[in-house]
C-alpha cells in the first residue's frame, strides 16, 4: 500500500467526524430501542472499526465493551473470509470468541468503497430475552451455556441489504418477547447502516487512502501517549488480591489475584494462576477480561480521551486458559460482569497507591442486578431488568460518590419509579441514600449506596438476582475503613419476615411482598481521625450520620452544629 | 410608535428599535453591567437616545432578553431553596439518574443538587401512576418543615409528589398551606411548571424554578421601576426560551422558562427571515465569542429540544429541565476560540476562549494566544482600520505574531496556520449544523442558512457551499441580532401533558378533547377573550408499542386514526431511519403550541435613493482563499449603500457597522428589495 500523508487539518476534522458518528448510532440506538435495558440502562454500545479490525471509534456507553469489538470483528473477519459483500450484515452473541454473554447480540456491517472494505461499524447491545431456562436468560444458577438462551455465533442476518427470513423466525421462535427482539434489531440494523452512509460520505469527499490513513495516524498517537504515560510510572510488580463471594451455585468464597508489571512503557496483567472455571454463571470468558483490563488502563492514561485500539497497544494480559477470568465452551457466562468487574478492580486495586490521582477506594462493584418477573394488569407476562447505583471509594481529597453505576457500567440511567409504576405492577416505596448501612470512614469518607423497595401487586411473582460484595467489602485506602455490604431483602407479612439473598435464582413472591434491593456505602481514605470539623458536622446537619457515629468513628466533640 | 428590544448579553447589551410609522431603526450596544443588568439596559437606551435620537416616550413595546435566569444558575446565586416531596423520595433530587458518562473517569461525582439534604423534607401521601390516592395527604407533618424552613431562612419551596402529572390534588393542598404558613416564602409547586412524568427530572425543574424565582421578581421590578423613570411606559415582554414573548408577569410565574432567553431571540429573529424570503425551513447559526449555536425551523416554526439539559456536557450528566426550549446546539466555537496544539501534534480551536478580556490577540489588550478572529484577520477579510464601524483598531502583527506560535510547529506559513484554524472551527460549526439537520432526518440542502454574530458572515459562505444550502443569508444588524430577533417574536405558550393511551379511534376523539381543554387554557393564559387571534399547532407524541421514547407527530381536529397513523410513521422515519407498519402505535403525551398574533417587526424595502454598486464600492482588499487559490483581490462593498436587487459576482467582500460577509469566489451576492444579503453558488441552476 503507498502511503499517504494527513495533514493535521484533516486528521482532525476526520476524528471529529468518527466521533460525530459513533454518537449518532447511539442516539438512534437509544430512542428507538424497545428493551428497558437498552432504552433506559443504555446497555449497548456501537464502534467503529479499521479494515483489520482495529478500533478507531466507540460511543460513550458503557465500560464493559471496552475490548470486546476488536476480538469480535477479528473473529467474524477470520470466520467470512473472502465472503463478505456489500449488502451484509453479521449476527453473533458467541461469548467465547471476544462476545460477554449470549444475550448480548452484536451486529457488525463492513463498509465497503470502491469494492473494498473501508471498516466495519458494530453495535452491540442487551436483549431482554434470549431464550434458555429463564425469563431474560440469565439463571444465575446456570452449569452450563446452554441453559442461556440461543447462540448464533457469526450468521448473516443480512444479505444484499435483505434480511433473512429463516433467521428471523428462529429468532421469533426461541426468544420470549420476539416483537421487543425484532424491534431491537431492527434498531441495530438501522445504526449500522447510518454508520457506512457516514464513511462513504468521509472517504468520498477525502479520499479512501486518506481515510485508512487517519485511522492508523490515530492509533499511533494514541499508542505513543499511552506509552508516554506508562513510563511515567515506577517499574516493578505490583500485587492485588480479592474474594468473589459465591458463584450462584454455591456461596464458596472464591480467591483471585493479579500482578501487575510496569516495564518501561508497557504493562502487564498476569492473572495466572486464578481458580478454574466455576460451576455458576459469574465467569468471564478472556473477551471480556481484556475489557475489565482495558478499562482500569484507560482509567490510568488518558480517562476523557476518546477510545480506541492505540490506547491498548502498551498491554498485555496474561492466564492460562480455563480459568474463572478466561472461561470456555460450556461454562455458562452469563453473569460474567460479576466476575470481571472483580478482574477490574484487582488491576485497579494494585495500581491505586501508585497514581492516587486517578484512583479510588473499593466501589460497592456489583451491578446489583434483580430480576422482576410476573403478569401485569392485563395478564401478559413481563420481566422488569435492573441494575442498582451505588456508593464510590473515598479519593485522596474528596469523598466518595453516592448512588452512581457501578464500574462496568457507564451511561446508565436509573428507572424512573414513575415510568416503573406506569408500565409494571410494581410501587416503589422508597427510594433513598443508604444511611442506615453506612460508607467507609476515613479522613475522605465513602459514597452512598441506595435503598430501593419494589411492593409486588400482582401475583404469581417471582425475583432472581446476583450480587457480588455481600461479604467481601469494598476496600479502603491508607488507613480508611471498609465500605458495607450489598443484599436483597424480601419483607412479608407486614415486616415480620425477613430473608436476605445475595445469588439466588429464584424466590417466589406473594402479592405485599416487598423486595428491598440495598446497595453499599464505598471505602474511606486516610485515617477518620484526620477527618476535618466542618465535614464531620456537615454530615450530621444532613442526616448522613449520627451524632454518636460522629463521636465515636470521627472522636467529634459535640458543640454547636447549626 | 416604537417597538424596542434589549438582549444583555455575557458582555454587551444590544438594543434595536423601529419605529412602525417612520421606518427609522435605532441601534446601540453597550457594556453589559453585571451587579444590576437593568443599569446597561438603560445605559443603551441613553445611547440610542443620543446617537439615532431614539424617544422613549413613543415606545409602545418593549421587549428584553437576559442572562439573569441562566445566570443565577450557572453561579448558583439563587434563593436559598427547600423540597418537600413524597415520603420515601427526598433522596430523589441527589441521586438524580446516577449515570457516569465520564466513563473511565473513577472520581466521578453526579451534579450536586440545588437542595441539600437537610432542606429535603418528606409528607406522608402517595398517588398512584393513574392518579388514584393510596395514601391520603397528611398535612399535619407539615408544622415541624415550617419551623425548619423558618429556622434556615428559606426564600423559595418547591413541592413535588409523585405521579401528579397526572393527580395534581395533594400538591395544590400542600402549596396552599405553605403558602399560608410562610407568607413571605415563595411556594411553587411542580405541576405548575410541568405536566410531565420522570419525577428527577421534574423534580429538578420545579427546584430550579423556585431557585430562580424571587431573583427574577425583584429585576423586573427594578427595570420596571426604571423603565418608568425615563418615561418608558407600555407592556413590558420577556423573551421566552420557546422563541416567544410573555409579560412580565407570566414569566415571573415561571422564570425557567427565560432560561436560553437570548438565544432564542435569535432563533425568532431567523424564522422572520425565513418569512421575508420565503423558506420555511431555516437553519440559524450564531457565532459570538466563545460559542456558537445553532438552530433549525422547520415548517417556519422553531423546534423545541424535548429533553433539555443545563450544564450538560459529553461528560457531565447536567441537570434536565422540563421547560420548552427551543432546540439549540452550543459549540465552542467562537470569535474569541483559541488554537492550540495539544499534547499529540493536532490543532485544536475553542473550546477555551479568549472572551473579550484580554480577547484575541488583535485586539492588543494583552492577549497573545491565536483566536478564530486573529485568524480572519490575518487571511484579510476584517479591516485592522475599520472594525466595528471604524471604532476599534485592530493589530494586525499581534494576530501574525499570534498565529505563528502554531504555524512554526505545524510547519505552515502564518496564512496557511490562519485558514487551518479557520477550517477546524468550521469543521466544529458543520458538525453541529449536521446534527440538528441530517442527524434529525432534515435535509439542509432544502434550507436557507441565517447567519448572524459578530464573526459569522466571515465564515457563512463556506459554510453554505459545504452544506450546500439552498441560499446563505446574512440578515440586518447581524452583530446584535437576538435582539432585532425579538421584535420579530409573538407571545407563545407552550401546554405539555404525558398521558398514555393505545392508538385507537377512541384515543383520536379523546386527543381531540383533550386539546380543546388546552386550547382553553391558552386562552385564559394570554387573556385577551375567547376571540383572540390564536395560531395553535398540536403535536402529539407516540411510539411504537415496547418503545420508551416517543416521535411527535403533527395532530389536526378531525384526524382518524389512519390520518394519525400516517404521519407518524413518517416522522418516525425521518427521525430514526425506519418504521414498523405493523407495530401497535401508543400516544405518550399532547403538546399544543399557542401563538398569540401579534406585530412583528416590518422589514420595509430599502430605498434606492443615494445606493448603487459603485456608490458602495470602498476599494479593494487582498484574501488568502487557501493554498490552491492564494490571494485574490476582493472588491470591499459598503452594505448601506448597496441598492436593493443588486447581483455582484464574488469573491467580494461586504462591510457594515458590526461585521464583514465574505463571499467566495464562484458565488453571487443578491441584495434583496429589504437589503438582506442572500449568497449562491453560481453553477447552481
Amino acid at each position: 500500500m503507498t502511503t499517504v500523508s494527513v495533514d493535521p487539518v484533516t486528521q482532525e476534522i476526520i476524528e471529529g467526524k468518527l466521533i460525530a458518528t459513533v454518537d449518532e448510532m447511539g442516539i438512534v440506538m437509544a430512542r428507538t430501542s424497545m428493551s428497558p435495558v437498552i432504552y433506559e440502562v443504555l446497555d449497548f454500545a456501537c464502534g467503529l472499526l479499521t479494515s483489520e479490525g482495529e478500533l478507531v471509534a466507540q460511543m460513550n456507553g458503557i465500560t464493559l465493551f471496552t475490548g470486546t469489538f476488536g476480538t469480535q470483528v477479528k473473529a467474524l473477519i477470520e470466520r467470512f473470509k473472502g465472503n463478505l459483500a456489500d449488502g451484509d450484515i453479521l449476527l453473533t452473541n458467541d461469548p467465547y470468541s471476544g462476545g460477554t454473554h449470549a444475550c448480548d447480540f452484536a451486529i457488525v456491517k463492513p463498509i465497503f468503497f470502491d469494492g473494498a472494505i473501508l471498516g466495519y461499524a458494530i453495535n452491540v447491545a442487551h436483549y431482554l430475552d434470549v431464550g434458555g431456562s429463564v425469563p431474560g436468560s440469565l439463571a444465575p444458577n446456570a452449569v452450563s451455556v446452554f441453559q442461556e438462551g440461543l447462540r448464533l455465533p457469526g450468521v448473516k442476518i443480512v444479505r444484499s441489504d435483505v434480511f433473512s427470513d429463516e433467521l428471523l423466525h428462529i429468532i421469533g421462535e426461541n426468544v420470549r418477547f420476539p416483537e421487543i427482539a425484532l424491534g431491537d434489531l431492527t434498531a441495530q440494523v438501522a445504526t449500522v447502516r447510518v454508520a457506512a452512509r457516514r464513511m462513504t460520505e468521509l472517504a468520498t469527499k477525502y479520499g479512501e487512502k486518506i481515510v485508512r490513513q487517519a485511522f492508523v495516524n490515530l492509533l499511533d498517537s494514541s499508542e505513543r501517549q499511552s506509552r508516554a504515560a506508562i513510563a511515567a510510572l515506577p517499574d516493578g510488580t505490583y500485587h492485588a488480591e480479592d474474594v468473589i463471594d459465591g458463584d450462584g451455585v454455591t456461596e464458596d468464597p472464591i480467591r483471585v489475584k493479579v500482578a501487575v508489571t510496569i516495564a518501561g512503557d508497557r504493562i502487564i496483567a498476569d492473572f495466572s494462576g486464578n481458580p478454574p472455571a466455576v460451576a455458576g454463571p459469574i465467569n468471564c470468558a478472556r473477551g471480556a477480561l481484556q475489557s475489565a483490563t482495558r478499562t482500569i488502563v484507560k482509567a490510568l492514561v488518558a480517562p476523557q480521551a476518546p477510545s480506541n485500539e492505540g490506547w491498548f497497544r502498551p498491554l498485555e494480559v496474561v492466564a492460562e486458559p480455563g480459568t474463572i477470568f478466561t472461561a470456555e465452551k460450556p461454562s455458562p457466562t452469563g453473569w460474567y460482569y460479576e466476575g470481571s468487574v472483580h478482574a477490574s478492580e484487582l488491576v485497579w486495586k494494585a495500581l491505586a497507591p501508585l497514581v492516587p490521582s486517578r484512583f479510588s477506594a473499593g466501589s460497592y462493584s456489583s451491578l446489583c442486578v434483580v430480576y422482576l418477573s410476573g403478569k401485569d394488569h392485563s395478564g401478559e407476562p413481563f420481566v422488569h431488568i435492573e441494575p442498582q447505583h451505588g456508593g464510590w471509594g473515598a479519593s485522596e481529597d474528596r469523598d466518595g460518590a453516592n448512588a452512581v453505576i457501578a464500574l462496568t457500567d457507564g451511561d446508565t440511567y436509573n428507572y424512573s419509579v414513575e415510568a416503573i409504576e406506569a408500565r409494571f405492577p410494581i410501587i416503589v416505596r422508597q427510594y433513598a441514600l443508604n444511611v442506615e448501612g453506612g460508607v467507609g470512614a476515613g479522613r475522605r469518607r465513602g459514597g452512598f449506596g441506595v435503598v430501593r423497595d419494589y411492593e409486588i401487586l400482582g401475583d404469581d411473582a417471582v425475583a432472581y438476582c446476583s450480587l457480588g460484595r455481600t461479604k467481601t467489602l469494598p476496600w479502603g485506602m491508607n488507613g480508611g475503613a471498609e465500605g458495607s455490604p450489598n443484599v436483597v431483602q424480601i419483607i412479608s407479612d407486614g415486616g415480620n419476615s425477613v430473608r436476605s439473598y445475595g445469588r439466588n435464582p429464584h424466590i417466589p413472591l406473594n402479592r405485599g411482598d416487598v423486595v428491598r434491593i440495598v446497595t453499599g456505602g464505598g471505602g474511606g481514605w486516610g485515617d477518620p481521625a484526620q477527618r476535618e470539623r466542618h465535614l464531620v458536622e456537615d454530615d450530621v446537619l444532613k442526616g448522613l450520620i449520627s451524632k454518636e457515629e460522629a463521636s465515636r468513628v470521627y472522636g467529634f466533640v459535640p458543640g454547636s452544629v447549626e | 410608535m416604537i417597538r424596542l428590544a434589549t438582549d444583555v448579553g455575557g458582555t454587551f447589551t444590544d438594543l434595536v428599535g423601529y419605529d412602525e410609522r417612520t421606518g427609522e431603526v435605532f441601534t446601540a450596544k453597550s457594556l453589559t453591567t453585571v451587579k444590576d443588568q437593568s443599569e446597561g439596559v438603560l445605559n443603551a437606551i441613553a445611547m440610542a437616545e443620543k446617537k439615532d435620537g431614539l424617544r422613549s416616550r413613543d415606545v409602545i413595546f418593549f421587549a428584553h432578553g437576559g442572562t439573569t435566569v441562566i445566570n443565577a444558575i450557572t453561579e448558583r446565586k439563587g434563593v436559598r431553596t427547600a423540597l418537600v416531596t413524597t415520603a420515601g423520595f427526598r433522596d430523589v433530587l441527589e441521586i438524580g439518574r446516577g449515570n457516569r458518562p465520564d466513563l473511565y473517569n473513577l472520581q466521578f461525582h453526579s451534579p450536586e443538587p440545588f437542595v441539600p439534604r437537610n432542606l429535603r423534607f418528606e409528607i406522608d401521601e402517595r398517588i398512584d401512576a393513574r392518579g388514584n390516592v393510596i395514601r391520603p395527604l397528611d398535612l399535619s407533618g407539615l408544622k415541624p418543615i415550617v419551623q425548619k424552613c423558618r429556622e434556615f431562612q428559606v426564600e423559595a419551596i418547591a413541592v413535588l409528589f409523585l405521579h401528579s402529572y397526572v393527580n395534581p390534588d395533594h400538591e395544590i393542598q400542600c402549596a396552599r398551606a405553605l403558602a399560608a404558613a410562610l407568607p413571605h416564602v415563595t411556594v411553587c409547586a411542580s405541576h405548575e411548571v410541568s405536566r410531565q412524568w420522570r419525577e428527577y427530572e421534574r423534580t429538578n425543574t420545579v427546584v430550579l424554578n423556585a431557585y430562580v424565582q424571587p431573583i427574577i421578581q425583584h429585576y423586573f421590578a427594578r427595570l420596571e421601576e426604571a423603565l418608568a423613570r425615563q418615561d418608558l411606559t407600555c407592556p413590558y415582554y420577556a423573551m421566552q426560551s420557546n422563541g416567544g414573548i410573555s409579560t412580565f408577569d407570566q414569566a415571573t410565574q415561571s422564570p425557567l422558562t427565560l432560561v436560553e432567553s437570548g438565544p432564542a431571540g435569535g432563533v425568532a429573529g431567523a424564522a422572520r427571515i425565513g418569512q421575508v424570503i420565503g423558506a420555511t425551513e431555516v437553519l440559524s447559526l450564531d457565532v459570538g465569542g466563545t460559542t456558537a449555536k445553532c438552530s433549525l425551523i422547520h415548517e417556519g416554526r422553531p423546534t423545541l429540544n424535548s429533553e433539555y439539559k443545563l450544564e450538560h456536557t459529553r461528560i457531565e450528566p447536567g441537570y434536565p429541565v422540563q421547560v420548552p426550549v427551543v432546540d439549540i446546539v452550543e459549540i465552542g466555537s467562537g470569535g474569541g476560540s483559541i488554537a492550540r496544539i495539544d499534547e499529540r501534534g493536532v490543532l485544536k480551536v475553542g473550546p477555551e476562549s479568549a472572551g473579550s478580556e484580554p480577547g484575541p490577540a488583535c485586539y492588543g489588550r494583552g492577549g497573545d494566544r491565536p483566536t478564530l478572529s486573529d485568524a480572519i484577520l490575518t487571511i484579510g477579510v476584517f479591516d485592522p482600520a475599520n472594525f466595528a464601524g471604524g471604532t476599534m483598531q485592530l493589530d494586525k502583527s499581534k494576530a501574525i505574531a499570534a498565529i505563528e506560535t502554531v504555524a512554526k510547529p505545524l510547519g505552515l506559513s502564518v496564512e496557511d496556520a490562519a485558514m487551518a484554524i479557520i477550517e477546524i472551527a468550521h469543521a466544529n460549526m458543520i458538525n453541529a449544523l449536521k446534527l440538528v439537520t441530517v442527524q434529525r432526518g432534515h435535509d439542509p440542502r432544502e434550507a436557507a442558512l441565517v447567519i448572524s454574530g459578530g464573526a459569522g458572515p466571515a465564515l457563512a459562505a463556506r459554510l453554505g457551499r459545504d452544506l450546500n444550502v439552498k441560499t446563505t443569508v446574512v440578515p440586518p444588524h447581524p452583530g446584535i441580532f437576538s435582539a432585532w430577533g425579538m421584535l420579530a417574536a409573538e407571545p407563545r405558550a407552550d401546554f405539555r401533558g404525558t398521558w398514555f393511551a393505545a392508538l385507537s379511534p377512541d384515543a383520536v376523539e379523546e386527543l381531540s378533547r383533550r386539546f380543546r381543554q388546552l386550547e382553553q387554557e391558552a386562552v385564559a393564559y394570554f387573556a385577551k377573550g375567547a376571540d383572540a387571534d390564536i395560531r395553535f399547532t398540536y403535536r402529539v407524541e407516540a411510539r411504537y408499542k415496547g418503545q420508551e421514547h416517543g416521535v411527535f407527530a403533527t395532530f389536526q381536529h378531525g384526524d382518524t386514526q389512519e390520518t394519525f397513523g400516517d404521519r407518524f410513521h413518517a416522522s418516525h422515519e425521518r427521525a430514526y431511519t425506519f418504521r414498523l407498519p405493523a407495530s401497535p402505535i401508543e400516544i405518550t403525551g399532547l403538546h399544543l403550541e399557542a401563538v398569540l398574533s401579534g406585530p412583528v417587526i416590518a422589514m420595509p424595502r430599502i430605498s434606492d435613493e443615494d445606493r448603487s454598486v459603485d456608490a458602495a464600492l470602498r476599494g479593494n482588499r487582498d484574501v488568502y482563499f487557501g493554498s490552491s487559490l492564494g490571494w485574490l483581490t476582493c472588491p470591499v462593498y459598503d452594505r448601506g449603500k448597496l441598492p436593493p436587487a443588486a447581483v455582484i459576482e464574488g469573491p467580494l467582500l461586504v462591510e457594515e457597522a458590526t461585521t464583514t460577509t465574505l463571499i467566495l469566489e464562484r458565488q453571487v451576492l443578491e441584495v434583496t428589495a429589504e437589503g438582506v444579503l442572500l449568497i449562491r453558488e453560481q453553477t447552481a441552476s
